[in-house]
């Protein structure tokens, strides 16, 4: 046995010599065949009763899904009823159907492994329903009446209510959370964006507020459903059909929507808790998708912060300083309303002043002098090159396209996406962040322990602190 | 990078067992590979998309530090997207002398501040002078972060590692005309690692242990409960290490760590989506072949000792009450194993779970319930209850509402519905498993490391459909009493006024 093992040995050393002598590779100047790609397509249908239909079939697994995107969100709840959307959401899906209480709704899904949930966020509602093949029929049937005819039980609507006010209750526990909310809050202060759940205000709605914010918006002409998985085309559309007879058309209209206004108003918020780590939060208002700099903005945020280890709030906070884990900006486009500049950070408390100031001038420095050319060509590329990572399986392919139809992007959006990001020039990077980064103007909330500060939050501006109180 | 320290059980059960129909396909889809130096490679072909998940996994974790090694994985982990010889250094041969000034210089820092309140405060000061200089030194042969600079400029996605109690795993989707990058970049990492700007880096954990466990009530929670459920065996350590280990972790020490562990014949390389099995092989083999076997990660040696009462740990916090309850259970190939699988699905997976039913729905005490199997598999663990009470309920009434329906297991059987539910869905959860580049990669590795074999995914459900009613009310009475329980819990702290 010995002798076996000594010329494994042997044989082994010979290898690794032979191959070690073969010429090294760079992967820094190495070269690849093309890559072959297009972007799939979805079949676009609208049903007789109005309902738009994104069709793509599948057949490795035998599974389907189905995602709604319906018309419907937290903006347009009443003054005084914030969390309605939420609660409406999820007691269509907890409360069962009119024809189907909610214990047997779910022991036949759960028993077919099928899953059917609900949910309404700030601009979109969304349905989904999962499941093999072989439940298809009888899963479906109970995600249409989850769309048509939830009943919004009485005990079930109790039960969530007092669900949403213990999570209210618990929203001070995590630092990280506090921050988020509190800068949203600020950004958007006078819009409905910027509005926020209260106990009281859950306390105030009624299960008949939840009914009319239902019919109100669940109608077929203001549905738009993303199909994906082992089906035919015929077979599916006649079962919606018939799943979906009867749901009536009607005309929607949608509350108005005050946006906050243009002007910028900084300002330094401070939450006192007793913790070793600040959290750290600036930034501002946004815009939306309509703005023609979208892809210059989406180059430059890549670049100051949103480019994982490449970018140089990563590189400089985090890599060269090691005063972070996580530090990032995210320059995120509005799909509807304006959306926000944010950047954040999580450091010891004795570092929270230099954090900042650090922080500070590097979004500043986006607005000083042009990114270099290196920066520039890394970050096309990295966007560019991992655009097919939208469309690795078909049902994100087809809520993809489901979803810009929803919020109405312009035609070519996607197909035009990687050559628009090619066109941006290291000029035009320079142009938006000089237009849309307001470094002297932005908002700054901190979370932490302010007598542990290395310097007084004051060296940014007047401090104003927020008190926290429970579920408020 | 992220590291998963509480690698969820709940997600790696769920998806373990194959439908007889999907389970014999992805059978047959599975191509394997071992190299002569030891690594085991495992393919998938899907044509799905032009992409390819990419996934090494070392069968070494934080199980396998040493007392004074404690935080070493997790830091390896961030230190292995530092470079190497080739990667992320202008001049290698210039960068290696100040390494060595920088490594010395740093150990003498260490040994002074270790000294604690005998240590010379000036001396202190002068050491962490000279290191802020060689530092500075160095990082004008650094080119920051390049290994994931050339991955992302070549489409890499999902480029990520983390650190669990029995593996660790670094990965990456890449557009598939470019699994050559991959090979290159991650056989000169096996070979060429160099762990530089080491103790920056290891500020950065320092921020990332406040970020997750010192601020957070609920990650302190959960590292104090399983330090007291765990009194001998490493399971009880945190992945992270202490901050007072951390401290002490050196470039040194985490060398001989990554040489004692990192090679090809501990690693489990999982490749899954557009390619040619074949020429896949032949370019495994040409990149990673002649990369020489280490020695086998050596077993832990400590058995958790039998549990001789309840233990009970609380941690007060700006934060209101949670509720972890964990019992000592036995790991694969115990059958019993597979008995908490269906415990675990029973009680606590979905609307219509027995916990979820009594908790959250009749007697409304609490507005989450789950279990979990934690904190890793190759070792004797616990099954972990979990739960969330609402006010103005007690910890107390829910522990006591939860102990309840523990007692009904013992004494009245599962029904037949109940079990077929839990194989219904486990058929579910495979097939929807086998859906992503991404879902079959961790799975694979994961059972081919922990398991002994990525069959284990086929084979977990047949298993699972061979426990009886009688099985579950055995197990119950065996483990789930009061002996065998750690309990934790957050308390708010009340502040003066």
């Amino acid at each position: 046995m010995k002798r076996i093992a000594i010329i494994t040995l042997i044989i082994t050393l010979f290898l690794a010599a032979s191959a070690a002598c073969a010429a090294p590779v760079n992967p820094r100047t190495m070269t690849f065949p093309p890559l072959k790609f297009q972007i799939p397509k979805s079949e676009r249908i609208v049903m007789d009763n109005g309902i738009t239909v994104y069709l793509l079939e599948d057949h490795e697994l035998p599974v389907v899904s189905i995602t709604a995107y319906i018309g419907v969100g937290s903006v347009y709840e009443p003054a005084g009823k914030t969390g309605l959307a939420g609660l409406t959401g999820a007691v269509m899906r907890s409360g069962g159907a009119i024809d189907l209480p909610p214990e047997s709704m779910d022991s036949e899904l759960e028993f077919m492994a099928s899953s059917v949930e609900s949910s309404i966020g700030t601009d979109v509602g969304n349905a989904s329903m999962s499941c093999l093949k072989k439940n298809l029929d009888r899963t479906l049937q109970i995600f249409s009446r989850l769309l048509m005819a939830p009943a919004f039980r009485e005990d079930r609507v109790e039960l969530a209510r007092k669900k949403t006010i213990e999570a209210l209750r618990r929203e001070n526990d995590n630092p990280k959370e506090v921050a988020d909310r509190e800068l949203n809050k600020a950004i958007y202060r006078g819009s409905q964006l910027g509005r926020h759940a209260t106990i009281e205000s859950v306390n105030a709605i009624t299960r008949a507020d939840m009914v009319s914010f239902h019919s109100s918006f669940f109608r077929p002409n203001n549905v738009i459903l993303s199909i994906a998985g082992d089906f035919t085309r015929n077979e599916i559309l006649e079962k919606l059909n018939r799943v979906f007879t009867g749901w009536k058309q009607e005309r929607i209209s949608f509350p108005p929507v005050a946006l906050p206004g243009p002007e910028l108003k900084p300002a330094v918020y401070l939450v006192q808790k007793d913790i070793n780590q600040s959290v750290i939060r600036m930034g501002h208002l946004g815009i939306d998708k309509s703005n023609p700099d979208i892809y210059a903005l989406r180059v430059m945020d890549f670049i100051l912060g949103r480019g994982g280890f490449e970018s140089r709030l990563m590189s400089e906070v985090r890599t060269s300083q090691g005063l972070a884990y996580n530090v990032e900006s995210d320059f995120s486009i509005g799909r509807r309303y304006p959306g926000t500049f944010v950047a954040e950070t999580e450091t010891k408390a004795e570092s929270t002043a230099k954090a900042i100031g650090l922080m500070k001038r590097i979004i500043a420095g986006m607005t000083e002098r042009p990114v270099t050319e290196t920066e520039l060509r890394q970050a096309k590329d990295s966007i560019i090159s991992s655009f097919i990572f939208g469309f690795t399986n078909t049902s994100s392919v087809v809520n993809q396209q489901a979803m810009l139809d929803y919020y109405g992007y312009p035609k070519g959006y996607l197909e035009n996406y990687r050559g628009k990001i090619a066109a941006v020039a290291r000029e035009d990077v320079l142009r938006v962040a000089r237009k849309y980064l307001h470094p002297e103007k932005m908002i700054l909330v901190v979370v932490g322990d302010g007598k542990k500060f290395d310097k007084p939050l004051s060296l940014f501006g007047e401090v104003r602190e927020i008190k926290l109180k429970e579920g408020q | 990078m992220k590291i998963m320290l509480r690698i969820s059980l709940l997600v790696l059960y769920s998806s373990l067992l194959a439908t007889l129909a999907f389970g014999e396909g992805l059978a047959d889809k599975v191509k394997e590979h071992t190299l002569k130096n030891g690594m085991k490679l495992l393919m998938v072909e899907r044509h799905n998309s032009p992409t390819v998940a990419l996934w090494i996994r070392y069968k070494v974790g934080s199980v396998n530090e040493r007392s004074d090694e404690r935080g070493l994985a997790h830091m390896l982990e961030h230190m292995l997207f530092k470079g190497t010889k080739n990667i992320g250094t202008r001049n290698y041969a210039a960068e290696k002398p100040l390494l060595a000034g920088i490594e010395k210089t740093a150990q003498e820092l260490m040994a002074e501040k270790l000294k604690r309140d005998k240590a010379d405060k000036r001396k202190i000061e002068t050491l962490s002078k000279r290191l802020a200089s060689l530092e500075a030194e160095e990082d004008a042969y650094v080119l920051p972060n390049e290994f994931s600079q050339i991955y992302a400029k070549n489409g890499g996605s999902s480029l990520n590692a983390f650190t669990a109690k029995d593996t660790t795993a670094y990965m990456v989707s890449l557009p598939s005309n470019k699994l050559e990058l991959w090979a290159a970049l991650e056989s000169d990492r096996m070979r060429n690692a160099v762990l530089r700007q080491f103790y920056t880096e290891r500020n950065v954990v320092m921020e990332e242990r406040r970020r997750s466990y010192d601020a957070e009530p609920s990650g302190k929670l959960w590292e104090d409960f399983l330090a007291a459920a765990f009194i001998a065996h490493p399971y009880g350590q945190p992945t992270i290490g202490w901050m007072s280990d951390i401290e002490n972790l050196s470039r040194t020490k985490a060398e001989s760590f990554l040489h004692r562990f990192y090679a090809p014949n501990n690693a489990v390389v999982a490749i899954i989506g557009d390619i040619d099995p074949q020429k896949t092989v032949a370019l495994v083999e040409k990149y990673f072949a002649s990369i020489p076997p280490g020695r086998q990660v050596p077993p832990v040696a400590v058995d958790e000792p039998k549990q001789n009462g309840e233990r009970r740990i609380e941690v007060e916090g700006e934060a209101e009450p949670e509720l972890l309850i964990g019992f000592h259970k036995p790991t694969l190939p115990s059958t019993d194993d597979y008995v908490f699988d269906v415990l675990d699905m029973l009680l606590a997976d979905g609307r219509t779970s027995r916990l979820y039913k009594k908790l959250v729905l009749e007697k409304q005490l609490a507005t989450d319930v789950s279990t979990d199997v934690a904190p890793g598999i190759l070792y004797p663990n616990l099954f972990i209850i979990s739960a969330t009470p609402r006010s103005p309920h007690t910890v107390k009434e829910v522990e006591q509402a939860i102990y309840e329906e523990v007692e009904r297991l013992k004494t009245e059987p599962v029904n037949q519905t109940e079990l077929q539910r839990i194989l219904n869905n486990l058929e579910a959860a495979e097939i929807h498993a086998m859906g992503s580049n991404g879902g079959l990669a961790y799975r694979l590795t994961e059972y081919e490391a922990t398991a002994g074999t990525w069959r284990y995914f086929t084979e977990h459900r047949q298993r699972v459909a061979k426990v009886t009613p009688e099985d579950v009310i055995r197990v119950a009475r065996k483990y789930l009493d009061r002996e065998n329980r750690t309990v934790g819990i957050i308390t708010k702290r009340e502040k003066a006024q």
